[in-house]
């Protein structure tokens, strides 16, 4: 039966790699804001984080820190490209969204297909950050990379925060996305404000593979999952809020957790489905705007009574 | 109707590359699909000039004024400082200080007032200075500068929107309908507002509907109908026609 070490053992877990999902999921939204286009090849910069730190580890031997400060770049670089070759052409002719949105599926699938050819197809992981671990207390074990992944995803959250908050280009890239002509009548370069954003997203996606990578493994093929649990937490979040969708991470990371205990791991998929379905049945815009119109709409009750 | 409806265009060459005005359009038209929403249409505006395009509904003033900024595919060309810019695109044009409120304002919504008026100032160095110009000619929006600019009234709103483009230094105004959907004493003020900023030598493209005021501050007028330039007039002359009259003043 579950006791409360096997429930507290289930929310740390849960949280780290729902802080993942999270930061996915903001990878989403940051796209979506500035464009409007879902980027379902979201996942693969996840999956390419870890890949190219691996190949940098093993083939030139340097620190893993060193390996990640170059795969981030390189991952950033690569979601240029795709912005570049992909969407770019498509938008300047008049694509509809729809059709951009499908090039990205099929950028996903290339992608997957190149690294295959390229760096193989057999899984691979990347050591702890910090040897040792886990970490013992009571009944709880945790594991070091956790608080690697707590720490740099709380880092980043804040750095992200103050740059859309603070700076000139995270402020139009927020104009560009409640309002693109406006921003473009300002004299904000719209084009290039989605190539910032497929950057910014990429190395999102890095960071987030790279950090897991150690408490799982990677291959070709983790971009799917990644991308399919990112894409949850940004629903659950109300598509497009940052916040949001890092909430609806941890909440979905939490849960799946959870299942995961009571239920068995093969339960992990129908979990992390089962709550996207009961959010979208319930609360149609994201759970929290969900939350937020029914404590209003109490207030406006109460008042009337 | 004719009187001064013949435009630049028939003066000047066809292929001619430069303009003696700070901004001329020449032949600018504009589709919808198969809707042909704007004929071709030259008008201009002169150094430190306020000129006013008229036009009832649906004469095709948004539309003009999205296919000048480049919202939207346009044929025709477009000279800014006796430069042909007719490639360039809007974040360019506005680069160079062709700058335009929409109608409807375009807010961010989701944005504080100081954040607005800073995305404004998003292709300009020294932010600080002319926060202060804008907050000395919009005193209202300092007292608001940590408000959320949905919440603004429409007035107020306005103003953010006039703000934040004098944020962006323009050297051409392009205004869609300011006063739309304000009080008459609001629109009088931003009007007022406008024509002071044109004695301190800003050129000006104002299009309102019917606005007495707006011909006040206008020396030329554009009477725009179903999708052309119908006339073009020095502002006091539109009292001696009877019929534009009887519409725009009243
Ligand atoms: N997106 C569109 N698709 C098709 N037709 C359009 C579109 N936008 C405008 N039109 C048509 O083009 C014509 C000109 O519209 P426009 O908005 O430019 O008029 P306006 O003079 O700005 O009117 P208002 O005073 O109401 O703002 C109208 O007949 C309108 O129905
Ligand atoms: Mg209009």
């Amino acid at each position: 039966m579950l006791d409360a070490t096997q429930i507290l053992q289930s929310l740390v877990n849960g949280m780290g790699v729902g802080l993942i999902y999270g930061l996915v999921g903001i990878g989403f939204c940051v796209i979506y804001n500035a464009s409007g286009i879902v980027n379902f090849a979201q996942g693969v910069f996840v999956m390419l984080g870890g890949m190219f730190t691996h190949t940098l580890l093993t083939r030139l031997g340097i620190p893993i820190i060193l390996a990640a400060a170059i795969a981030i770049p390189l991952v950033a670089a690569a979601g240029v490209v795709v912005e570049f070759l992909i969407v770019r052409p498509m938008w300047n002719r008049g694509a509809t969204l729809f059709a951009i949105i499908l090039a990205t599926l099929a950028t996903q699938i290339m992608i997957e297909r190149i690294t295959i050819l390229t760096l193989g197809d057999q899984p691979r992981t990347l050591n702890e950050f910090t040897a040792g671990g886990p970490l013992r207390i009571g009944g709880l074990a945790i594991s070091y990379q956790i608080f690697w992944i707590l720490g740099c995803g709380a880092l980043l959250v804040g750095l992200l925060w103050l740059f859309f908050g603070r700076t000139r280009t995270g402020r139009a890239l927020r104009a560009c996305s409640q309002n693109r002509e406006a921003a473009a009548l300002l004299g904000v370069p719209v084009g290039r404000m989605l190539m910032i954003a497929f950057a910014l997203s990429a190395a999102l996606g890095a960071v987030a593979g790279i950090l897991v990578t150690p408490t799982q493994y990677t291959a070709f093929n983790v971009g799917t999952p990644f991308g399919v649990y990112g894409f949850i937490a940004a629903i659950i979040g109300g598509f497009g809020s940052a916040g949001g969708a890092l909430a609806g991470g941890i909440l979905l990371g939490i849960f799946q957790a959870l299942a995961i205990v009571t239920l068995g791991a093969g339960f992990k998929n129908v979990a992390a489905l089962s709550m996207l379905l009961v959010v979208l049945l319930v609360f149609p815009n994201g759970l929290f705007a969900g939350l937020k119109g029914l404590l209003a709409g109490r207030s406006r009750s109460a008042d009337a009574r | 109707m004719s009187a001064g409806s013949s435009s630049v265009g028939a003066t000047v060459p066809q292929t001619a590359t430069t303009s003696a005005h700070l901004f001329e359009a020449r032949d600018v038209s504009a589709h919808y699909g198969r809707v042909h929403a704007l004929k071709p249409t030259s008008l201009h505006v002169g150094r430190g000039e306020l000129v006013t395009v008229l036009g009832p509904n649906g004469a095709g003033k948004t539309t003009l004024m999205r296919a000048l900024t480049r919202l939207m595919p346009r044929e025709g060309s477009l000279f800014f400082e006796g430069r042909d810019v007719s490639a360039l695109k809007t974040h360019e044009l506005a680069r160079l200080g062709i700058i335009m409120v929409q109608e409807g304002r375009g807010l961010f919504g989701q944005m504080t007032v100081r954040e607005n008026l800073s995305v404004g100032g998003f292709t300009r160095p020294h932010e600080d200075e002319k926060l202060e110009t804008v907050f000395t000619l919009f005193p209202r929006l300092k007292e608001r500068v940590d408000q959320i600019s949905s919440s603004l009234s429409g007035g107020e709103q306005q103003m953010l929107a006039i703000g934040r483009a004098l944020m962006a230094d323009p050297k051409v105004l392009m205004l869609d309908e300011p006063s739309l959907g304000l009080a008459p004493k609001v629109a009088t003020e931003i009007l007022e507002t406008l024509g002071e900023l044109n004695r301190r030598g800003l050129g000006i493209l104002l299009v309102e509907q019917k606005a007495p005021l707006a011909l006040k501050l206008a020396r030329r007028v554009y009477i725009l109908t179903l999708g052309r330039v119908a006339a073009e007039l020095p502002a006091d002359q539109i009292g001696s026609h009877h019929d534009l009259a009887r519409y725009y003043l009243n």
